[in-house]
């Protein structure tokens, strides 16, 4: 039985914005275990992110978590301070980002801004050995070693993210967070480089959690996956479950949009309207006003996240019983 | 970039003889000549004032002069002053420039350190009363009417408290034994800088890949070591007592070109510092969970600074227009009074002079800069 690494208890984080408060994650709750992938799935706005920021705390000025824990290893994050957030970043917890093209600086040598990160963390002063370590690293995700003195415009899209990966990889993390790794590279560098994450989380053993907005992505590298609907996580199982029995309206309608290569041809069925204003998110069940079964208790309560059976958790007071 | 430099080279010196061409007309076009300065002396008659303006060479023909200019130019030869007759204006050039060059190099350096230095703090703790004070502040002295500041300066620091001398630069009575020339100071001043920067930027890129731990007490060291060599071979010299007594005069122009121009680099900075602040490798330094000064100074600064480095070429030669000024408010005898006084009388020969000592600068810094900046920027490649 392996265990509980990181322990997601109510999380709700707010942006405090001219317009008004905006509750960008609400009340999510969810656990990792060591070596396991979550994927959380989504639309634009819909959180994903926010959540992978909370998880760090790498907050914009703006941002505020409001409540909830946020339990690394027993260590709640949210009431430590910046300095005192400092040694588990990139330590235990590195980022892959969703920009990740542009998460190098241009100034530095792609080499030395992974050295950088040893030398902060690891204590790994010896230039001799930190470069050692490059090479090791470099070679792990695919890289030809002699670029880690190349400037990052030097490298092709690809390249850079590996770079990235290996930045994140670098200090031999318990958990790496993907956010939406590939988004910016074509289909076959972004199969070849899932393909790659797998094969390097099996290989190290560390946890990691996936966001993209693609469910092809999710489905590809996840173990779990989360599904955010408007800053709420609704539903959350195994990976099978979701795609073969969706229980939250949401999720059903996530798998309808979404061809089958090898299944029956079908009609793909779009979801009506759009996701919420969270300015003003609405009364109840956050996705009421789009969803077909909702009645009146979806529009006066909120439902509870509860368990289906078997880990299978949704938020939603007409559970589907469907067969995809 | 051996090839680049060349280029811009040849780009300079057709550059320069554009100016030279367009400066002389200028001058040219100016009515009247020097001979007339002497039109309310009554000792002198019509036929010697004539004889003055043929011995200046001033009755020939503009263009003729224009040619005779520029080719006496290319055998090294500005010709002679006309007010310090019969200095050769390249005298008098090697004998103001260095002064001038010590005034503005280390007011420049200074603003713009101190313009770095604020503003880079400003946009790391936005939203501080600090930041309006310093902002408001930066904003009025940078606007304000620079002879008035200077003399508001040289009333309240060199009179009222006398921490400073007032104007010049040097004390007479203490230079009346001196061994050497001011001159001489002046010129081993500027060479210890120059020789000093040098040997600390080889020192810092020899020491940059060693042990992190270890780096900042090489460099500390190498510096504290440096200084120490100087102020050896200074003491040593005998020349220490002079060299300090022309810092003394030099720190209250540069406390004031300093106040009035800081705030330029530094609005320049803060905004350029807030842009790269939004920038995703920000973020990734954040989250590698590198130390707040690490961020600031060596992420973010470093990129931030680009900007800031092109306009530090044209303050540099703006700082030498501005000396004109300056130098008459701070008395101090460079080569902005010689620019005036010679534009006043008409001196053509040592107007061009000035002028070209002016270009000249301007354009290296030019190309320094651009060389820099291909240092700075590794994007930047010159093919």
């Amino acid at each position: 039985m392996s265990e509980t690494i990181l322990r997601v208890e109510n999380l709700t984080m707010h942006y405090t914005t001219r317009a008004g408060i905006v509750s960008a994650v609400d009340d999510v709750s969810f656990t990792l275990d060591e070596g396991e992938s979550l994927g959380l799935v989504g639309e634009s706005g819909c959180g994903k992110t926010s959540v992978a920021n909370s998880l760090l705390k790498l907050l914009a000025d703006n941002a505020v978590i409001k409540g909830g824990q946020i339990r690394f290893k027993g260590t709640d994050f949210v009431p430590l301070s910046e300095e005192e957030m400092r040694p588990y970043r990139w330590r235990n917890i590195s980022m892959v980002f969703q920009a990740a093209m542009n998460s190098l600086n241009p100034v530095y040598r792609v080499g030395d801004q992974i050295i950088e990160a040893l030398e902060t963390h690891l204590g790994l002063y010896s230039h001799a050995q930190a470069r050692q370590r490059v090479t090791e690293l470099f070679t792990m995700v695919g890289l030809d070693p002699a670029l880690m003195d190349q400037y990052p415009h030097e490298y092709s899209g690809g390249m850079r993210q590996r770079a990235v990966i290996a930045m994140a990889l670098s200090c031999n993390p318990d958990l790496v967070i993907a956010d939406e790794p590939t988004t910016a590279l074509d289909v076959i560098v972004q199969d070849a480089l899932l393909r790659q994450l797998k094969t390097l989380q099996e290989m190290i053993g560390m946890s990691m959690i996936y966001i993209s907005h693609d469910i092809a992505v999710i489905a590809e590298v996840s173990d779990r996956i989360g599904v955010m609907y408007a800053g709420k996580l609704v539903e959350l199982a195994s990976a099978d479950e979701i795609f073969h029995h969706p229980v939250h309206p949401y999720t059903v309608a996530l798998m309808s949009a979404f061809p089958s290569v090898t299944g029956p041809k079908r009609e793909l069925q779009t979801l009506a309207g759009e996701p919420p204003n969270l300015l003003y998110p609405p009364s109840g069940c956050r996705f009421h006003p789009r969803c077909p079964f909702a009645t009146e208790i979806c529009r006066q309560q909120e439902p509870e996240f509860k368990d289906h059976g078997g880990g299978h958790y949704a938020a939603c007071w007409h559970p589907q019983e469907v067969t995809v | 970039m051996a090839r680049y430099i060349a280029q811009r080279l040849l780009q300079i010196i057709l550059t320069f003889f554009l100016f030279l061409a367009l400066s002389y007309m200028l001058l040219e076009a100016m009515p009247g000549d020097f001979s007339q300065l002497f039109l309310q002396d009554p000792k002198l008659t019509l036929a010697q004032r004539e004889a003055i303006a043929a011995s200046l060479g001033l009755n020939r023909p503009p263009h003729e002069r224009f040619f005779r200019y520029i080719g006496s130019f290319l055998r090294g030869d500005l010709g002679v002053s006309f007010q310090y007759y019969p200095r050769p204006v390249v005298d008098v050039i090697l004998e103001r420039a260095p002064r001038t060059l010590m005034l503005f190099i280390s007011s420049t350096v200074v603003s713009f350190y101190v313009g770095f230095f604020v503003g880079k703090l400003l946009a790391w703790r936005r939203g501080r009363v600090l930041e309006y004070i310093t902002t408001v502040g930066g904003v009025t002295l940078y606007t304000v009417f620079t002879p008035w500041f200077g003399l508001l300066m040289i009333w309240l620091f060199a009179f009222t408290l006398d921490w400073f001398p007032i104007g010049k630069f040097i004390t007479p009575r203490l230079w009346r034994d001196a061994p050497v020339e001011a001159n001489v100071v002046f010129n081993r001043m500027l060479l210890t800088a120059l020789v000093v920067s040098i040997v600390l930027l080889t020192w810092f890129i020899l020491t940059r890949r060693i042990d992190t731990r270890r780096r900042r007490v090489v460099h500390w060291g190498g510096m504290g070591l440096g200084l120490a060599v100087v102020v050896g071979i200074w003491g040593a010299s005998g020349l220490g007592p002079y060299a300090l007594n022309i810092l003394h005069h030099l720190m209250l122009p540069v406390l004031t070109l300093t106040l009035i121009s800081f705030a330029g680099t530094m609005l320049l900075t803060r905004n350029s510092m807030l842009e790269t602040l939004r920038e995703d490798y920000i973020t990734t330094a954040r989250a590698k969970g590198l130390p707040e000064k690490v961020i600031r100074d060596k992420h973010a600064a470093r990129n931030a600074m680009l900007p800031v480095v092109t306009s530090l070429v044209f303050s540099l030669a703006f700082a030498l227009s501005g000396g004109v000024i300056t130098e008459g408010v701070f008395s101090w005898p460079g080569m902005g009074e010689v620019l005036l006084t010679s534009a006043v009388v008409q001196d053509i020969p040592m107007m061009m002079g000035a002028l070209i000592f002016t270009a000249i600068f301007a354009l290296l810094a030019h190309l320094v800069v651009d060389i820099l900046y291909a240092f700075l920027d590794p994007r930047i490649r010159y093919g």
